[in-house]
């Protein structure tokens, strides 16, 4: 019955798996810029990595677009938004110039403040779309000074010449730079306090949410990457990354806790991943943080896309699982430390020499602790049953995440600093400590005594007043 | 001063007239939005609801330049329609006009504080287990339990601690309502309860539906939310009275007078067409012959395209009933502890049905459920892993690869991954087919009686069902060697509104288990012996099945165990093979419809490309529902046998001359057709104003609480259905807004004794919220139209030129008398 029918989104859907074939091409064999080239971009592992993974989830979010957006207006421009971010990205990821970098990190914001009002005659999604796009400007200028301070320190205009001067700068330019960088990062990668804006984005399409959350957002991630050098400079810095990151990881976990609608609810969820992948970098594991926004954006783009199946007839209230027993208790304890033991000799973690990756192993041994808690207490299932479960589900998942891992940190042996684990300080084991009390604190359900807490939580992670469509005659679908 | 609180409940109880009823999406029901406003002219409703939600009554100027240029609107009756009213412009000229009347659109977001606070505590309030965390103190009921929150949450200043907050419902009302006299306060709650008529109707249905778990252990009323509101309201300094302006919708008498003169004239077109159709209809020659099956659909206007197909294969006949096929219930599926109604939702449920493994096939059901666990657990493990907030970032990592292979696969090739499911699910026992309803009461030893309501059936009452059955459908002779009773439901993952492409004789659900009970009654002796003696004498070589239509890829399965089948073979066997015919003759019908190129001289592309859309996560229009409804077509199906009726009218069998003393018509007429009208004019009203009565397109929902959906980042719930059940693309309608025409055959004596004895029924012609034509045997099958007030208007016969008196509605020559013809 469409009336009207355009080969643009056909056309824009091929170009990005062609791109993404050759994402897959440069794993194998990659363009050796030579001069000229060479200053405005540079192919490395880091750039390789996020092409094809920006190429993979556009291309999904190109193809389910059409059909998802089927008869939508304005679906030429829909998709030339939806084409024109994923090239930004690619120039973003493999920049050299400064200006290039600096220009493409702008146009990725305001492309993507574009598609959050998409929807022009809604005023609650142009309201979002503005307050976004505010946020994206102000976090270009702090991109831009820092990289600003960084060239004219070094008297260089690439990524490249910056960094390898990184050395011979005065502290005060690197601490500045790294400062704000940090706070860049922190704005497009929705970090506490700069939330806001990805909490007040479901105005967008579905798709668009999934490939902000699963691509965009990452770029936070990929920008101190890139700058690895500059920002492990000085451990101070390094700390205030874990502070930052721990923060929104551990408050985004807990807003995410008491949302009631599930776009919102994946939007804090986002929150805390990204404090989660920060704060990876700020223990010094590129690698790590690269596998995490991949991983997570698998994830986190398919529970957007999945997101219309969260209609379900429920009941109140809960039954209580009963305990796992002595018995399970030993096989609990014993996944979660054969878990750990196994990430670490997959990815070549010392077991005995404590560092900074002892943390990231701490948080793997978690995941396998409550996933095997929560096999084991079911006692639906037939103790053998769940025994063996526990193995069969365990192994192949943590071998995938394991080999992710060890991808990665193959790929980036061109990417500077790519992984410089630092020593344990005071400031880990507070992490530590703080994530394994509101593990026990949540499981015992202590939290819930405070009627204080939840509303805070609640009100925190609100989202722009004028981005609520509370009058639904204001509601307008083109 | 004290008030009087029965009072406050009386002006409650009006006010919440104004707001309709709102389903969660799990049972989604079609239901007239201004359901309220029934007592009041058509015209003069939708402009007071127009004042109240914002929301437009009638199609805009877009919708009927569609409907015009495509011959929809017939230009004679359109310039007749219009020279009663004194128009004589150009069709076009108006459509123009129109366009250039219509109001724009708001380009400032409002921001009610008012509205913003509420909608968050409602929104947490009544969430149905999104939150891992829910809102504290709910089990206390929403006022109470706001009023532990209140202190913490800023919006008033100066609560520090709940004591500062009026203790009870009855002292909030009070503390605001003292400085109002009485006659304002019904103002007030219509003024306060429209303002989020999406929550409020929400609250309105659960605190109606006091049966609901959710309800018992998180009380909310519509009194306990104006509570809050009201208190609220004063301490942040928000208007408690409206302006005296908006204060009671008026009766203005400037009507939107070219839409109205436009839609009826479409509407006339519509009708014109339909009986001109029927005119022409193959007058079907009694069978002669004993047919080979006989298939009885639910009244569903996509049960016609079906049935036409199936009619074409052969010696088929087929019925239309409404899709609970007369059994008041409530199914609890295999495996499930929740209980489901399955019912229209103006009939209450008498009897539980339990779906219980056969006793041959028990090792079967042992099998299934351990799969089940299986699958059980690691839905759970899923889901606590999602929310822990530690384990969570380690589950991401791990879990991320598997979920970017799932979304490449379901993006990339819906079709093979729902092959591969299926093929994998053909190794695993379904219950459908280990499981029969289990219909005998249990012994009164252990009589389980939950909620109240007796576990299957009593003789009498089987009896009872089978009876009406027959006797509504005017079905007492001839009877085909199988006879299958087939329900109906869709097919669609990811989609929000799947029960709304279910059957709504059911309740939003698949009518499968209603076509199951009652084929399991009527293969029973007892009940055919008893039916023999009320005249429906039923041979002993007739067996009945059960059957489901798939709506969404026209596949009807049936519920037979072909280990054991209770009839031959190879007639089940050519049963099948007619209906998997029918099924690629209808889907190539229907696949034009929906934006798709096919191949239409390939059929096997046709079912394909429904296959598609019912495995396809992304696919946003999986069918089209009941778009296109516009008529109700109430008699035998030699009416209308052979005509291609286009997927648009409700068919219900009915013979008149079988039912002499009227009851079958009359419990067709307040039953059904009430159903029908409340289908109609919800999508008639979502089409006309998708954003006050309908919930916006689906690529910005959001769900909310498990139960409705708003729109990007929250707000008001949103009613109704979305834009792509309704629209082409965003600028065409597919659904026609057309106000149903119900066509009876039946003595015109007949329908007005009905009529007089249905008040409501009478009403909703007379108000115009839907149009009757009947097709009177006792005139020789002339049609005549009803008229607003009583009165028959007869349809001009086609050789007649067109009639140039008015037929404006109330004192028209032509109007026949009421007296009955003999």
């Amino acid at each position: 019955m469409s009336r009207s029918s355009s080969w643009l989104p056909l056309l824009f859907t091929r170009l990005t798996w062609g791109l993404f074939a050759l994402s897959l091409g440069t794993l194998v064999w990659s363009p050796n810029l030579e001069g000229a080239g060479d200053v405005l971009l540079r192919v490395d592992g880091l750039a390789r990595v996020m092409a094809l993974m920006t190429t993979f989830v556009s291309g999904i979010v190109h193809s389910f677009s059409r059909r998802y957006m089927a008869g939508a207006k304005r679906l030429n421009a829909f998709y030339g938004r939806l084409f024109g971010l994923t090239l930004i990205v690619l120039v973003l990821t493999a920049a050299n110039h400064l200006v290039l970098f600096a220009g493409a990190w702008a146009a990725m914001g305001w492309v993507l403040a574009d598609l959050i009002g998409h929807v022009r005659g809604w005023p609650q999604a142009r309201a979002a779309s503005r307050y976004a796009r505010q946020h994206f400007l102000g976090g270009s200028v702090l991109l831009a000074a820092a990289l600003g301070l960084l060239g004219g320190g070094a008297e260089a205009w690439t990524i490249s010449g910056v960094l390898a001067a990184v050395g011979t700068l005065p502290t005060f330019v690197v601490a500045g730079a790294a400062g704000l960088l940090l706070l860049a990062a922190m704005v497009q990668s929705a970090l506490v306090p700069f939330h806001r804006w990805l909490l007040s984005s479901m105005t967008a399409p579905t798709p668009v949410s999934a490939f902000m959350h699963a691509g965009l957002v990452n770029a936070g991630g990929v920008l101190l990457a890139r700058f690895a050098p500059v920002v492990f400079e000085l451990p101070v810095v390094m700390s205030a990354i874990v502070l930052v990151g721990g923060v929104s990881a551990l408050l985004g976990q807990a807003w995410m806790l008491v949302q009631t609608d599930v776009k919102r609810q994946l939007g804090a969820s986002t929150v805390a991943q990204m404090g989660f992948m920060v704060l990876q970098c700020g223990l010094g594991f590129i690698p790590a943080a690269i596998a995490h926004l991949i991983l997570h954006g698998f994830y986190k783009a398919y529970l957007f896309l999945a997101s219309g199946s969260a209609v379900k007839h429920t009941a109140p209230g809960r039954p209580e699982a009963p305990g796992t027993g002595v018995v399970g208790g030993l096989v609990t304890a014993a996944a979660a430390m054969g878990g750990g033991v196994l990430f670490a000799v997959l990815t070549g973690k010392s077991l005995t020499a404590l560092n900074s990756g002892t943390v990231l192993t701490v948080f793997v041994v978690l995941a396998v602790l409550h996933a095997t808690r929560t096999l084991v207490r079911r006692s639906s299932l037939s103790r053998p049953v769940r025994i063996a479960l526990v193995p069969s589900i365990l192994l192949p998942t943590l071998a995938l995440y394991a080999g992710v891992y060890k991808g990665m940190g193959m790929l980036f042996v061109d990417v500077p600093s790519a992984a410089a684990p630092t020593a344990l300080t005071p400031l880990h084991a507070v992490l530590l400590v703080v994530f394994g009390g509101a593990y026990v604190a949540v499981e015992r359900g202590w939290h819930r005594a405070s009627t204080r807490l939840y509303v805070a939580l609640r009100n925190t992670a609100q989202p722009l007043s004028t981005t609520l469509l509370n009058n639904r005659d204001q509601y307008n679908a083109h | 001063m004290p008030i009087d609180r029965s009072v406050v409940r009386a002006r409650i109880e009006n006010a919440a007239e104004y707001v309709g009823s709102l389903w969660p999406l799990r049972t989604f029901n079609a239901t007239n939005p201004l359901l309220g406003f029934e007592d009041q002219p058509f015209h003069r409703a939708v402009q007071k609801a127009g004042q109240l939600f914002g929301g437009r009554g009638y199609p805009g100027p877009q919708v009927f330049r569609q409907a015009w240029e495509d011959g929809e609107i017939d230009a004679d009756v359109l310039t007749r329609c219009l020279a009663e009213h004194g128009i004589t412009e150009r069709p076009e000229v108006l459509l123009d006009r129109m366009e250039a009347d219509a109001p724009g659109h708001d380009t400032v977001p409002t921001d009610h504080p008012l509205d913003r606070v509420l909608t968050k505590w409602l929104a947490a309030f009544l969430d149905q287990g999104q939150a891992a965390w829910p809102m504290p103190n709910r089990e206390d009921g929403f006022y109470a339990a706001w009023r532990t929150v209140a202190p913490y949450d800023g919006a008033i200043p100066g609560v520090d601690r709940p004591s500062d907050l009026p203790d009870t419902v009855a002292e909030a009302f009070e503390a605001v309502l003292e400085s109002y006299p009485e006659a304002r306060w019904e103002p007030i709650f219509v003024h306060h309860l429209t303002a989020l008529p999406g929550w409020t109707g929400f609250v309105k249905w659960r605190s109606r539906r006091a049966d609901t778990a959710w309800q018992a252990a998180h009380p909310i009323t519509l009194a306990e939310y104006l509570a809050v509101r009201l208190t609220l309201a004063d301490r942040m300094g928000a208007a408690i009275a409206p302006d005296r302006t908006e204060e009671l919708p008026t009766n203005g008498t400037d009507q939107p007078v070219l839409p109205r003169i436009w839609l009826r004239a479409w509407e006339e077109s519509y009708r014109t067409r339909l009986l001109d159709d029927l005119r022409q209809a193959p007058s079907a020659a009694p069978d002669a012959d004993r047919p080979a099956g006989q298939l009885v659909f639910c009244i569903d206007t996509r049960s016609e395209v079906i049935r036409r197909h199936i009619e074409q294969q052969g010696a088929y006949q087929t019925h239309g009933y409404a899709g609970f096929f007369g059994v008041p219930m409530e199914h609890q599926p295999y495996g499930t502890e929740e209980c489901v109604k399955s019912c229209p939702p103006i009939v209450d449920p008498k009897h539980r049905v339990v779906e219980r493994p056969a006793e041959q096939h028990q090792a079967q059901a042992d099998r299934y459920d351990w799969w089940a666990q299986l699958g059980r657990a690691g839905t759970t493990l899923l889901k606590t892993l999602k929310k822990n907030v530690a384990a969570v970032f380690g589950f991401v990592e791990e879990s991320g690869g598997a979920f970017g292979a799932a979304m490449a696969a379901r993006t990339l090739a819906p079709s093979g991954l729902s092959r591969l499911a299926q093929s994998l699910e053909e190794r695993l026992p379904s219950p459908d087919a280990f499981c029969e309803p289990a219909l005998d009461p249990p012994p009164a030893a252990d009589a389980e009686v939950e909620n109240s309501l007796p576990v299957g059936l009593s003789d009498e009452a089987k009896v009872l069902y089978a009876e009406a059955a027959f006797r509504l459908m005017g079905w007492t002779d001839t009877f085909a060697p199988i006879v299958v009773f087939t329900g109906h439901g869709s097919e669609t993952p990811n989609n929000p509104y799947k029960a709304s492409l279910d059957c709504g004789a059911c309740a939003g659900n698949p009518g499968g288990p209603n076509a199951r009970v009652l084929a399991t009654i009527c293969n029973e002796n007892a009940v055919r012996d008893a039916l023999r003696e009320r005249g429906i004498d039923i041979p002993d070589d007739t067996v009945f099945l059960a059957g489901q239509h798939n709506t969404t890829t026209d596949e009807i399965i049936l519920f037979v165990d072909d280990d054991d089948p209770p009839v031959a073979p190879e007639a089940l066997d050519r049963l099948r093979r007619d209906l998997q015919s029918a099924q690629a003759d209808a889907a190539t019908e229907r696949v034009r419809t929906l934006n798709t190129a096919v191949d239409e001289g390939r059929p096997a592309a046709a079912v394909h490309e429904t296959e598609r859309r019912a495995a396809d996560w992304a696919e946003t229009r999986p069918e089209w529902g009941l778009a296109g409804n516009a008529a109700f077509i109430v008699g035998p199906r030699a009416l209308t046998r052979g005509l291609d009726l286009d997927g648009r009218c409700f068919l219900h069998s009915y013979d008149w001359a079988t039912d002499e003393d009227g009851t079958a018509l009359e419990n067709i007429m307040t039953g059904p057709l009430v159903v029908g009208e409340w289908i109609n004019t919800q999508y008639y009203f979502s089409t006309v104003d998708n954003a006050a009565y309908g919930s916006g397109s689906k690529v910005t929902h959001n769900v909310v609480g498990k139960l409705g959906v708003v729109q990007g980042n929250g707000g008001d719930l949103m009613s109704g259905l979305p834009l792509q059940s309704l629209k082409a693309d965003d600028e065409h309608v597919y659904h026609r807004p057309l106000r149903l025409t119900a066509l009876v055959q039946a003595p015109t004596d007949r329908i007005e004794a009905i009529l007089d004895r249905h008040a409501p029924l009478a009403q909703l012609f007379d108000h115009e919220w839907m149009h009757l034509t009947v097709m009177d045997p006792a005139r020789d099958d002339a049609f005549v139209h009803y008229q607003s007030g009583g009165g028959w208007h007869p349809h001009p016969s086609p050789d007649a030129p067109t009639p140039t008196a008015p037929v404006s509605a109330g004192g028209d020559p032509e109007a026949m008398d009421r007296t009955p013809t003999p």
